[in-house]
């Protein structure tokens, strides 16, 4: 893993964790054993603004739930340098393809301000959700929802509506 | 705004591939006005007025006339890298123009019907659009072009404006000047509803049908002009003529005149031509 | 005799002549029906002999056919090509003339033009109905058209009730014929031994007291009557026209849009040769060097490409919306703007129809109530807006494309009371478009312009110290909603270049801050360097009493601010919906997005409101391109609450 973030990593302080994990979107109001069993697979992490927390192309060993403050999803267009193709905001997740195969991540994470950042470990999520239904049939429609949502914010940025259309010198 | 300096003048040249020379002819047949625009454009090469030849770079090159041979081809790649804005003007270099017939028909067959060394002429055997070869600007359309359209052309690109050149239908020119509909008062075959405006509404101002000089207008519904001549008791091979004229080769002129025979010894597609005729049938009133 | 309303007089065919050289006293021009052309056209009369004796109509879908019948009866044919619309609202008429200065000043002046005094002889039942009908269109307002006005006063209307009626009439079903109710100053009734006349205005009336009449006899008035009954048995009634309104409205999704658009081929004749079609086009001139300029006026089609362009795109594409506006518009939303219908049911449109198509086929059987009228709100109407001369007082470049220009006017503007949204920005030669106003100075206002055309890019290219024509403002503004925002929270959302146009809200709420809840404004742009009054954001995100959320769809590496789409700024939000005011503008797919999102969270659609877009070239109502369904943009809008709009709103080729 390129440029590990903190990787001293605390062991995961349960309580606050669930916590944590209820002050998001993504990780709100989940059942309170589901909480716990993801408590188990998690740990939290902070990381100062510009670290690389996942790069493409590499295997996403955690899904990433933002707890506060920026990351990047970037990826390179070689004539034009990095892109930043969308932001991830407090509440939201990177690295999805923990739990999606190939398991490799489709974008660079990287932190624009500094994060703090409560981390699932992907193998062990993955296991999990494979034994675990309660688990799966929590966690999965929030997975899906928050690639819902991304994906309808990709349409519309595809639609490049804010451009100027000028067909023609006329 | 005000007279541009003499230093700035805008370098203007007029190309020429296969036509007649009409549209040339119409630049110069602006005569007073032409002067005008000299002394605020160079007008550097302009075959058809003066010997006195010239060569790129243009900031406008108005080209008249089809692409033919392969002279010509090699040609039109060559100005358009010398010219800023391109401008095509007339029936040939828009839609390839009458010759674009050949079109349909044996190339080799014609160049021995006409020449009596036909192995010394080179030509392509379609007449062609410009546009399908380089990438065109501006458009004026006509055959020949309109004198105002030309001036309006000219004045847009020199005070900086959208010149006003509208892809409508004649029939809106025909009634704003009150010209009664010779197909509906009279039953002669028109064109006018698929064909764009701007030639002032020449034809039916003298009690004959348009046919098409100026090309088909945006989104023409050839098809259903077809059907409607086609119940009128036109036979299909008459109406697929009516569209092969001087701007045959551009769509949906092209598709009708392909399916109902409209070129010498095509034979009409009889589905097309009843599917045209059938869009009307239900609520057509016979007569 | 002395003639009164009620009077009928009988005036021997002999004597006709002498109304026609009564009509054509002191310069006045008599214009009548004369056969030329195949045809029957309205043109200069000067005696009997040019009328079309012995000459009838017959008309079919697509077919027009004169029909000699021979004798002496001069008005038994059905409408001819031309309608008497041409002579009070010319085909091409002058609108304004101006002169750009060497120094950038300008001169502006209205074009010259002559009201010729005019006469129509020969003007059918539905004939006067349409003109009754432009009355309104151009006269009741909110602006008024006094060119239109003027040739109207000029003329003196001579009807004659129809005894022939042709195949394509349907008159009946309109309510508007075949016999003559009003609107006309004399009325003739066409009998073998002369004419019945009667006067429907005081100058009918002054005109009848100079006749030679006699008083008509009991066989005279029953033929009359005869003739009557017999026009309208010969009609039938062709068209359900009874709750016709609600029932095409209802048929918005119908799958024979499509197939009439199969056959129809858009060439405009319908609207052309309908005696109330109104739309209009103006085209801008010059000389070549751009200083001697004029604008014309001329007709319009909404079939026509144009009609719908905007510089995003083309609003009607698709030949079968464009043929649903025409019909929806003649027969459903024209009640809805002028209080009647807008066919008199001449059947030109089905005549001269090339290939045929006919509109009652196409209604499938409907009809309003005869004569009825809605009831429309109070407006005062008033004479279209004269533009005023404003001076560049300096440029600000927002981005590459888009640059502000503070715009002041000799003596400043009084706002007090000044209602409007928008602008219509002129340099003369060159075009007019439709600004909105993103301030309001003492000394003028301020305009945010993005260079999408030739006008918009030789406007912004200007240097300070040079002229535009300016006038207004028009349209509906946010003021109405505003009120409606004391003491709830407010939320703005813009997209593009669609913030300018929302500056007043954030001006207004910053201005008076203590009158409002909270206030978020979120903003999208394209990239980090299309963002547009970035110092103003800046401003705005420190006072701290509001709270500024801004992303773009895509940045490089050196932008750390969001990215993302503009609903990503509130979709999660956890403020509650119930008490806030949306305000939003920008791109109408933006729109349809967010307003899903603020539904979601709890903001009815009556306390959504929306800057709205379509191809706005008068600014006034009268041309006709704004319309999106029954609403005219620039004077119904452009800001229109998603209540208001409906199902109009996110429907295409509306």
């Amino acid at each position: 893993m390129s440029d590990a973030p903190d990787t001293a990593a605390r062991p995961a302080d349960e309580a606050s964790l669930v916590a944590a994990l209820n002050s998001t979107w993504f990780g709100a109001n989940l059942p309170p054993d589901t909480q716990v069993r993801l408590g188990r697979l998690a740990r939290r992490y902070q990381a100062p603004a510009g670290t690389v927390l996942l790069a493409e192309g590499e295997l996403a060993n955690e899904l990433g739930v933002v707890v506060s403050g920026r990351v990047s999803l970037r990826t390179l267009v070689p004539e034009q340098g990095m892109i930043t193709i969308l932001t991830v905001e407090p509440g939201d997740i990177f690295g999805q393809s923990a739990v999606v195969p190939p398991y490799r991540a489709t974008s660079s994470c990287v932190a624009l301000q500094p994060v703090d950042v409560i981390a699932l470990d992907g193998p062990g999520l993955r296991a999990a959700l494979a034994s675990d239904c309660e688990l799966a049939a929590a966690l999965y429609p929030r997975v899906l929802q928050a690639l819902a949502r991304r994906l309808s914010a990709t349409r519309l940025q595809m639609l490049d509506l804010f451009a100027s259309r000028q067909g023609g010198k006329w | 705004m005000g007279r541009p300096e003499a230093t700035a003048r805008p370098r203007l040249g007029v190309a020429k591939f296969a036509s007649c020379d009409g549209c040339q002819l119409q630049v110069l047949n602006l005569e007073d006005a032409l002067l005008a625009i000299a002394e605020r454009i160079d007008i550097v090469e302009f075959p058809e007025a003066t010997t006195h030849r010239s060569s790129g770079p243009y900031d406008v090159l108005l080209i008249e006339g089809a692409i033919s041979t392969q002279e010509q081809e090699e040609h039109v790649h060559k100005l358009r890298r010398e010219s800023k804005l391109l401008v095509t003007i007339g029936a040939c270099a828009t839609a390839g123009g009458i010759q674009a017939l050949r079109n349909w028909a044996n190339h080799d067959e014609f160049r021995a019907t006409v020449y009596a060394r036909p192995e010394w002429i080179e030509s392509h055997a379609m007449s062609r659009p410009v546009a399908d070869f380089v990438k065109v600007d501006a458009e004026l359309v006509g055959c020949p072009i309109s004198q105002s359209q030309l001036v309006e052309l000219v004045t847009a690109l020199l005070t900086g404006r959208r010149p006003y050149l509208p892809d409508e239908a004649l029939c809106l020119a025909c009634k704003r000047k009150g010209t009664v509909c010779v197909t509906v008062a009279k039953g002669i075959p028109c064109l006018g509803e698929v064909t764009r405006t701007g030639c002032g509404v020449l034809c039916p101002s003298y009690d004959r049908g348009c046919y098409g000089c100026f090309g088909p207008r945006e989104q023409a519904n050839a098809k259903s002009l077809a059907g409607h001549f086609l119940l009128e008791g036109i036979p299909d091979i008459e109406v697929g003529r009516l569209f092969a004229g001087f701007t045959a080769y551009n769509e949906p002129f092209r598709t009708a005149v392909t399916e109902l025979g409209g070129t010498r010894g095509a034979t009409p597609d009889a589905a097309w031509a009843e599917a045209a005729a059938a869009l009307h049938r239900g609520g057509h009133d016979a007569g | 005799m002395v003639a009164t309303s009620t009077t009928i007089g009988f005036l021997p065919r002999a004597d006709l002549q002498g109304l026609i050289d009564l009509l054509r006293q002191d310069g006045r021009t008599l214009l009548g029906p004369t056969v030329a052309d195949g045809a029957i056209v309205y043109d200069e009369i000067e005696g009997v002999a040019d009328l079309p004796a012995g000459w009838g109509s017959e008309q079919s879908p697509g077919r027009f056919r004169l029909q000699e019948r021979g004798g002496e009866r001069l008005f038994d044919y059905a409408v001819p090509p031309t309608t008497w619309k041409r002579f009070v609202f010319p085909p091409e008429m002058p609108l304004s003339v101006a002169t750009r200065n060497e120094d950038g000043t300008l001169t502006l002046g209205p074009a010259k033009r002559e009201i010729p005094k005019l006469a129509f002889l020969g003007v059918r039942a539905c004939e006067l109905a349409a003109l009754g009908i432009e009355d309104r269109v151009f006269l009741a307002g909110p602006y008024t058209d006094e060119d239109f006005r003027a040739r109207r006063n000029a003329s003196i209307v001579v009807a004659v009730q129809c005894a022939e009626p042709a195949s394509t009439c349907f008159c009946t079903s309109m309510g508007t014929g075949p016999g003559i109710r009003s609107g006309h100053d004399i009325s003739l009734i066409e009998l073998d031994e002369g004419f019945l006349v009667t006067a429907g205005s005081p100058v009918g009336s002054a005109i009848m007291e100079q006749l030679p009449l006699g008083t008509p006899t009991a066989d005279h008035l029953s033929a009359a009557s005869d003739q009557l009954v017999a026009a309208r048995e010969k009609i039938g009634d062709p068209v359900e026209a009874r709750g016709l309104h609600d029932r095409l409205l209802a048929k918005l999704d119908s799958p024979r849009w499509a197939e009439v658009a199969e056959r129809c081929t858009a060439c405009g004749n319908c609207t052309q040769s309908c005696p109330t079609c109104f739309c209009t086009t103006t085209v801008y001139q010059s000389d070549l060097d751009g200083v001697a300029t004029s604008t014309e006026r001329l007709w319009e089609s909404c079939f026509n490409e144009g009609f719908g362009k905007v510089a995003g795109g083309n609003f009607r594409y698709r030949f079968q919306d464009r043929y649903r506006q025409w019909l929806t518009h003649k027969f459903a939303t024209w009640f809805d703007q002028f209080g009647t219908s807008g066919c008199v049911g001449c059947g030109r449109c089905i005549t001269w129809c090339p290939v045929g198509i006919d509109v009652r086929e196409e209604l499938n059987a409907i009809a309003p109530p005869s004569g009825a009228v809605l009831t429309l709100p109070e407006i005062k109407p008033v004479p279209p807006p004269r533009p005023g001369i404003f001076t560049i007082a300096s440029k600000r470049e927002e981005t590459p494309d888009t640059t502000t220009l503070v715009l002041t006017k000799p003596g400043g503007m009084d706002w007090e009371d000044v209602r409007g949204e928008f602008v219509m920005v002129s340099l003369p030669g060159i075009g007019s478009v439709p600004i909105s106003v993103s301030q309001r100075t003492p000394e003028g206002m301020v305009l945010t312009i993005r260079n999408a055309g030739p006008a918009t890019t030789a406007i912004t290219s200007l240097d300070a110290g040079a002229q535009l024509a300016v006038s207004g403002p028009m349209g509906v503004d946010w003021e109405g909603p505003l009120e409606l925002a004391h003491g709830k929270d407010i939320v703005v959302v813009a997209g593009g270049l669609g913030l300018p146009p929302v500056r007043p809200v954030i001006d207004t709420v910053m201005n008076d801050r203590d009158k409002f809840g909270a206030f978020r404004l979120y903003y999208g742009a394209r990239t980090p360097s299309d963002l547009l009054y970035k110092e103003e954001l800046a401003a705005w995100s420190a006072r701290g009493d509001m709270e500024v959320a801004v992303t773009v769809d895509r940045a490089d590496a050196t932008w750390l601010g969001r990215v993302g789409i503009v609903t990503y700024l509130f979709d999660q939000a956890s403020w509650d919906g119930s008490k806030v005011i949306a305000f939003l503008c920008g791109p109408e797919r933006m729109i349809q997005a967010s307003c899903n999102v603020l539904q979601a969270h709890g903001v009815t659609p009556d306390r959504i409101f929306i800057s709205m877009e379509r191809h706005m070239q008068c600014g006034i109502g009268l041309c006709g391109h704004c319309q999106m369904g029954k609403f005219f943009v620039c004077k119904d809008g452009p800001v229109f609450s998603l209540a208001q709009l409906g199902d109009t709103f996110g429907r295409e080729g509306i």
